[in-house]
């Protein structure tokens, strides 16, 4: 050996040569040149130079041969080996010997030889250094061809078998840290962790790392696939040709756009991707698959939603934009399709051999589609949850899938509703700017009534849609966007002004893309409050302004106060001044124009004809219906015409209002009249009438009666002036000042109005008191006329006796008897008669009294027990002395018992 | 240098060798073994000594089986 140790490495090889060959050494020349290019070319090797992983090779070899006995010797010898010590560079012998190991199964050609064992590895070689693993799984698709490799790896190791079978049963647990794609040293890294504990077969420990040495002899980096591809294998029979994987990757790409596979097909009955049962598959395959359906069926659901309503016009443009949103996602998804399409492709097109850097299995595709799958799921999620509304419902709806704390869902439902309310903002920014409402779908929240005409514009025409609110605008927001839009067509329509909006609101234009809307939403609180409370208050102070200006509101409303509130004392005094003459005459006999022409009078005789001509030509005289019987007081009423933009105000059912309240304090003014007539009387005629002692004590009663009755009525008109109509005119002016709108006038006129009408006894609750009122208002209309009669008679007596004093006197002045026996006697006769007239009238008082005292008791009662505060505090005017109480024991214990406590129970 | 004891040390090295050799059925009898080893311990690369046999065993073949054919 020492000699041979001497001879230089060309004479060995040449030797070499000839031995193998088996020839001379003239003949092998040409081999001997190649083989010294040959080896002077690859003089550095390229493998590492690991003598440990060489025999672990070996062994491997050998026990891929099953040869397990022969790879205990080889175990033997090895060590053997190491003990001796000889030789230097042991792994390059070993690996030479390994190179040059032959299969004795393998047929005895030798070319095929190389590919049988190390197919795997020589295109590698090929490549660029061996055991590189840059190719992945295309080992599991070789294993699916190559039937016969698939029982070297089931054959691997005595408890091979069992141990992968627990495995298969435990799970794939951790994946190993290099999926795909890999990289060169951690695959090598990771290799040689692995190389050494394939000498001790696998025992079966839960370390997922050794199941990796399965996949270490297909070279390819541990992919938790080829483990998962492993478990199948092992359950095939070798024979069965059982369903590829990549013909299931294939199917499950056509599943994914909504197409039946071959093997996955759609089982409508059961809405859902079911496997055929009769393929041949292994239970892990059909499970991924399933789950890979799944995504399928989602993107079905989809599809077929906006498939549907994309072609249904009538589902408005907010639900177009969510279709079209829910479109784009889909082209996204099918993006994703094509680019693992065309990696199939590939694949195909390359031949499974070589395979490219990263081939498609189903665990990768789950993978991958764990994304989509999350947005899909979304998706699917919204259109179940959106499959009826549109318009601003659907808005809603959207909104509130956005209440979820996952941000990626959360981004996406966002940016969905950012496209479906862009809309929705559209139309509210031509409403609030323009006014213009142009919703043929009515989605938008705001409708108009096109049978309304202009008159009504302002509180029928335009209206709020609730269902079409969308959940993230608030009421009072919709309420201010339908109040600007109102305002304009008002200004438009109804005042016929036709500023520009832009003149009113110098505010921006609606907004140009969905990106601003998507904006806008996310700042709801802040930019969109903003834009609609600038919109807000400009055009409600221009719409204001218009109308002080243009159309004096103000002072039609304080018209209103003066003329059919009897505010114009003078005027309504004079007035009535004029008229009694005229209405004392039955209705019948009345002519409107004779009227007019009082009033006109009247108007120019007192301090009203300093208002405007605007004013004073709206005045007017109306002539009630006219029932049997009535006087003309009863029909009487003044009239205020109102057109244009202050009926908007002052609506027909405002100005019946007025009308009653007129009728009511009319009638109370009169009865006024008649009493200071009544206490004129009184007034002139104690004196003459002191002549005649016996009236006195009829006289006396009449003006106690005048008194009560006198004093009944002041109370009255103080309450009806000061506590009722001045206050109640006080708040709304205050609040007409203030208004910001023209809601809120309407909304004070409105009160106003009702305060005034509850108050004066004219609404329902106070019919009771009402027809007291009236019966004591006769009772005062008949005192006067009894009051009248007796004047009439006591002063025609009186007449009389004068009359008989001075024909006595003058006849005493020409020396006559004064008196005849016979005129005396006559005149005794008719001062007898009329004495005895004097107990009538006196019962006939005393009766009136009476009566009248009871009504005013009963109507004491009835206020006492009103609800209304003021109508209590009328109620202790009227009887501040206690009168009434001392006569009524009901009024006795009614006043009592409620003085202080409010309550009904009268 | 050459002391007995290196000798049968060699030798049995090469004994082992040979049954490894065998056991991985190379087809590489004592003395091509010898020179492999000799050759690998002069530092040649193996994998191109290996190539270098197989294509030398190739040739061989197909020069046997020519000279059976023409023969």
């Amino acid at each position: 050996m020492a000699a041979l140790d001497q001879k230089s490495p060309n004479v060995l090889l040449q030797s070499l040569c000839c031995r193998i060959t088996g020839k001379s050494e003239a003949d092998v020349a040409h081999q001997f040149q190649y083989a010294v290019r040959v080896i002077g070319s690859n003089y550095a090797p390229t493998i590492e130079r690991d003598e440990f992983l060489v025999s672990e090779k070996i062994k491997k070899e050998l026990l891929k041969q099953r040869r397990e006995a022969d790879a205990a010797l080889f175990s033997e010898l090895h060590r053997k080996l190491q003990t001796q010590g000889v030789l230097k560079h042991r792994w390059s012998v070993l690996y030479l010997l390994l190179s040059l190991c032959e299969d004795p199964r393998k047929p005895s050609s030798r070319v095929p030889g190389y590919g049988a064992l190390f197919a795997q590895g020589l295109p590698r070689d090929a490549h660029s250094t061996p055991f590189y693993c840059a190719r992945p799984q295309s080992l599991a698709l070789g294993y699916a061809d190559r039937a016969g490799s698939m029982h070297t790896s089931a054959s691997l190791g005595t408890s091979g078998i069992s141990s992968l079978g627990t495995y298969t049963l435990n799970g794939p647990t951790l994946t190993p840290p290099c999926l795909l794609p890999q990289t060169q040293a951690p695959g090598d890294s990771l290799r040689q962790q692995l190389g050494p504990r394939l000498a001790w077969t696998l025992p079966p420990s839960a370390s997922p790392s050794a199941t990796a040495p399965t996949s270490r002899t297909s070279l390819g980096p541990p992919g938790p696939a080829v483990r998962a591809l492993h478990r199948p294998r092992r359950e095939g029979d070798d024979g069965v040709a059982e369903v590829s994987e990549v013909a299931l990757v294939r199917d499950i790409l056509y599943v994914f756009q909504g197409i039946d596979g071959k093997f996955i097909k759609m089982c409508s009955p059961e809405n859902g991707y079911k496997i055929d049962a009769k393929m041949p598959l292994s239970k892990s395959l059909r499970d991924i698959s399933s789950r890979l359906a799944e995504l399928g069926w989602l993107h079905n659901k989809v599809r077929k939603y906006t498939d549907a309503r994309s072609l249904d016009r009538a589902f408005g443009l907010v639900g177009q934009s969510f279709c079209a949103s829910l479109h784009q996602e889909l082209k996204e998804y099918y993006r994703l399709l094509s680019v693992l399409h065309s990696q199939l492709q590939v694949e195909d097109d390359q031949g499974v051999n070589l395979g490219s850097e990263s081939t498609l299995t189903l665990r990768r595709l789950l993978v991958w589609t764990y994304d989509p799958k999350i947005r899909l799921k979304t998706l699917a999620a919204l259109v179940d949850y959106c499959q009826g509304p549109k318009g601003g419902e659907l808005a809603s709806a959207v909104h509130a899938y956005g209440k979820t704390g996952d941000p990626y869902m959360r981004a996406l439902v966002q940016h969905i509703l950012g496209l479906v309310s862009h809309p929705i903002l559209n139309f509210l920014y031509g409403w609030i700017y323009d006014g213009e409402l142009e919703d043929t779908y009515h989605e938008f929240f705001v409708a108009s009534d096109p049978t309304v005409k202009t008159d009504r514009l302002w509180h029928d025409k335009y209206s709020l849609r609730k269902s079409m609110i969308p959940s993230f605008i608030t009421m009072d927001q919709a309420r201010k966007v339908l109040l600007i839009g109102k305002s304009i067509n008002f200004l438009h329509q109804v005042c016929h002004d036709r500023t520009p909006p832009g003149k009113i609101t110098p505010a921006s234009k609606s907004t140009e893309s969905p990106k601003d809307a998507a904006e806008l939403i996310t700042d709801l609180e802040g930019a969109f409050q903003g834009k609609i409370d600038a919109a807000y208050f400009e055009t409600s102070k221009y719409l204001l302004d218009i109308l002080n200006k243009n159309y004096l509101l103000l002072e039609h409303l304080q018209a209103m106060r003066r003329y059919l509130l009897l505010g114009q004392g003078d005027f309504i005094r004079h007035l009535m001044d004029l008229l009694k003459p005229e209405l004392a005459r039955p209705a019948t006999t009345l002519y409107q124009h004779n009227l007019t022409g009082i009033l006109e009078t009247a108007v120019r005789a007192t301090n009203a004809q300093f208002d405007s001509s605007e004013i004073l030509k709206r005045l007017d005289v109306r002539l009630l219906e006219v029932s049997p019987g009535d006087t003309g007081w009863d029909v009487f009423s003044l009239d205020y015409h109102v057109d244009g933009p202050i009926a908007t105000v002052f609506t027909r059912e405002c100005m019946s209002c007025y009308l009653r309240v007129f009728n009511f304090l009319w009638r109370a003014k009169r009865m006024e009249y008649i009493l200071t007539d009544i206490w004129k009387g009184q007034m002139c005629n104690a004196k003459l009438l002191k002549a005649m002692p016996e009236l006195s004590g009829v006289l006396h009663q009449c003006h106690i009666l005048a008194s009560e009755m006198v004093h009944f009525i002041h109370q009255m008109q103080y309450y009806i002036t000061f506590e009722v109509l001045e206050c109640s005119w006080d708040e709304l002016w205050n609040k007409v000042q203030q208004a910001q709108d023209l809601d809120h006038i309407i909304a004070a006129h409105e009160v106003f109005l009702d305060t005034i009408i509850s108050r004066c006894l004219l609404d329902n609750n106070s019919r009771s008191l009402l027809n007291q009122l009236r019966a004591i208002f006769d009772q005062i209309i008949e005192f006067q006329n009894a009051q009248d009669t007796l004047y009439r008679s006591a002063l025609e007596e009186l007449q009389f006796r004068l009359q008989f004093e001075e024909k006595k006197q003058q006849r005493e002045a020409e020396g006559e008897w004064g008196v005849t026996a016979a005129e005396e006697a006559e005149e005794k006769k008719r001062i007898q008669e009329f004495q005895e007239t004097i107990p009538k009238m006196r019962s006939q008082l005393r009766i009136l009294t009476h009566f009248y005292q009871g009504i005013v008791q009963q109507f004491l009662v009835l206020l006492m027990s009103s609800s209304d505060e003021s109508l209590q505090f009328l109620s202790f005017r009227l009887d501040f002395n206690e009168h009434y109480k001392a006569r009524d024991p009901r009024l006795r214990v009614s006043l009592g018992a409620t003085r202080g406590r409010r309550s009904s129970n009268v | 240098m050459a002391s007995a004891q290196n000798l049968n040390a060699v030798r049995e090295t090469m004994d082992v060798l040979l049954e490894i050799s065998k056991l991985l059925n190379t087809g590489l009898d004592m003395e091509s073994l010898s020179i492999c080893v000799r050759l690998c311990e002069q530092g040649i690369n193996p994998e191109a000594l290996s190539s270098v046999i197989k294509e030398l065993r190739k040739a061989s073949d197909a020069f046997k089986a020519s000279e059976s054919s023409t023969n």
